[in-house]
């Protein structure tokens, strides 16, 4: 690869950051961190006369009058009594003011104090992260003194509207895919659910043949999806390449199921058929490139690591309506029906044993591998 | 040489800046807050006169009890008011007793003003004296239109 060569650049973080100004950096969001703490200090001032101000006008309404020295202007004072102990008038904003109760006034001052502890906590919520930044920063200036050096690689963007496929990108994208998004226990776990089902599969597709009486259509629709994910298979030319790819495939959807559990149905049919065309790889190329457009992208995609199991539908969709020759649709029609009836909240772990539940329960059209695995 | 005097100049810079600066920035602080006692004793004296002329013997007003929340209260006897005399005593006065000592506390107030505003005016000329020795130090003309530092 004669681009690993040009590809990648060395650089010095002491020449991005220069240690002084990183220091320096560092010191104005301290700077800033002491603004805000004095802020807070004196928002917590406010809360806490607030919460004195409620006991005060709790009490006030207990005795018809209280003895006081009432103030006259600032420096002077009456000895008086406040009288009407149960009439507030209340400052609304703005010059406005409303003669409340002492209850009221009560509720005014807890909504007041509430407003007052959401601001705090906002302020300290911001003070958490200027000093996330400012260790940050810290850590910046340590690391330019040790002359810590940067080291840039272009990522080699595909085209994902090309058409064309080159193996040779997969074969030098895939592996880093691997590690990219390799956390390893996730793709360990997510290998023993692939080998399960292969053998679940296997033990089915021997023992249950019979029971495909008015299965035909869906075994066909089957066979189309085979062919989708053959042709993935053999324009990557690389066997391995392309079941890491799938696996990926799975593991991403799957790594998103914990959010989206009642996608769980259509996560497992991805699971079935994509170990499936593992499996039974029928040597079948005809002019499917575009359908290489998807799986291209699923890279990409894993990188961003924001993939939603509904994008990978989405593909799944893409490879039916593009291929009117076998009436795929109307299969995948039934298995969407599927998903939107068997809302169930399982984990992972669950979701092949619930699977068989809701085959059994589900009165629509089944896919193929719902019915071996009854 | 050049050195020496380029050191004397730095160390006169300092001494404006850490010294002088801060003492005029403190000394303006402190007449500012004599300025608002000031405020407080000729509207209390005021206050006290309008009571005086209408003859009010019982007084009804709204007490801030914090947050800009008021209560009623009643004052059943204005003929005795507390002041303030400072370091949080009280005395308690009759009417013309009042009016009497915040005579003699606006007298101390306006001589304490007086002496603030010398002792800023002495910052001040201090500040433009070593302003002066510096630039004799650097032997810059002595120029008509110097910009004037506004404080």
């Amino acid at each position: 690869m004669d681009e690993s060569t040009k590809k990648g650049s060395v650089t010095s973080l002491a020449s991005l950051f220069p240690v002084e100004e990183a220091q320096r950096a560092a010191k104005r969001v301290e700077d800033t961190i002491a603004d805000k703490q004095s802020e807070l200090d004196r928002l917590r001032g406010f809360a806490t006369d607030n919460n004195s101000l409620i006991n005060l006008v709790h009490k006030l309404p207990e005795q018809l009058s209280h003895d006081i020295m009432v103030p006259f202007g600032k420096a002077a004072f009456f000895p008086g009594r406040l009288i009407h102990t149960n009439e507030f008038l209340v400052l609304l904003g703005e010059g406005y003011y409303a003669e409340r109760t002492s209850k009221q006034t009560v509720e005014i001052l807890q909504r007041r104090g509430k407003s007052l502890d959401s601001q705090v906590d906002s302020l300290e919520a911001n003070i958490k992260d200027l000093e996330a930044e400012a260790s940050f920063f810290n850590a910046t200036a340590s690391q330019v003194a040790e002359g810590l050096v940067e080291i840039r690689e272009d990522y080699l963007e595909k085209d994902s509207n090309e058409g064309e496929f080159k193996s040779g990108h997969l074969q030098q994208e895939a592996p880093n895919l691997g590690n990219a998004t390799a956390d390893d226990g996730e793709y360990a776990r997510m290998l023993a659910i692939m080998d399960e089902l292969e053998k679940e599969e296997l033990a089915a597709e021997s023992g249950n043949h019979s029971d495909q009486n008015d299965e035909s259509t869906g075994d066909f629709h089957d066979i189309s999806y085979r062919e989708h994910i053959d042709n993935k298979l053999q324009n990557s030319k690389d066997v391995h390449q392309s079941e890491l790819l799938d696996q990926i495939n799975n593991k991403i959807i799957t790594a998103d199921l914990p959010k989206k559990q009642n996608r769980k149905e259509d996560i497992t049919d991805q699971l079935n058929f994509a170990s499936l065309a593992v499996e039974s790889r029928v040597k079948e190329r005809e002019n499917f490139v575009e359908y290489i457009d998807p799986s291209e992208k699923i890279p990409a995609r894993s990188k961003e690591r924001s993939v939603q199991a509904t994008t990978a539908s989405k593909t799944e969709v893409r490879h039916q309506t593009s291929q009117p020759s076998f009436d795929s649709r109307k299969a995948f029609t039934g298995s969407i029906i599927e998903h939107a009836e068997n809302i169930k909240p399982t984990t992972r772990q669950q979701s092949s044993a619930s699977s068989q539940d809701s085959g059994s329960q589900s009165s629509k059209p089944v896919s193929r591998f719902k019915m071996q695995r009854r | 040489m050049d050195s020496l005097r380029q050191e004397k100049v730095q160390r006169f810079e300092e001494f404006v800046d850490k010294r002088l600066k801060p003492d005029l920035v403190h000394a303006i602080a402190q007449r500012d807050k004599v300025f608002e006692q000031q405020k407080i004793f000729t509207d209390l004296r005021k206050n006290i006169e309008n009571l005086e002329k209408n003859s009010v013997t019982s007084l009804r007003t709204l007490v801030n009890i914090g947050s800009e929340v008021y209560l009623q209260a009643e004052v059943p006897d204005t003929q005795h008011i507390f002041v303030d005399v400072g370091f949080g005593f009280h005395v308690e006065f009759t009417w013309s007793e009042a009016l009497n000592y915040i005579d003699k506390r606006e007298e101390k107030i306006a001589r304490q003003i007086e002496e603030y505003t010398q002792l800023i005016a002495s910052i001040k000329a201090q500040i433009k004296l070593v302003c002066e020795g510096i630039r004799e130090l650097l032997q810059l003309p002595a120029e008509k239109s110097l910009p004037e530092r506004i404080f």
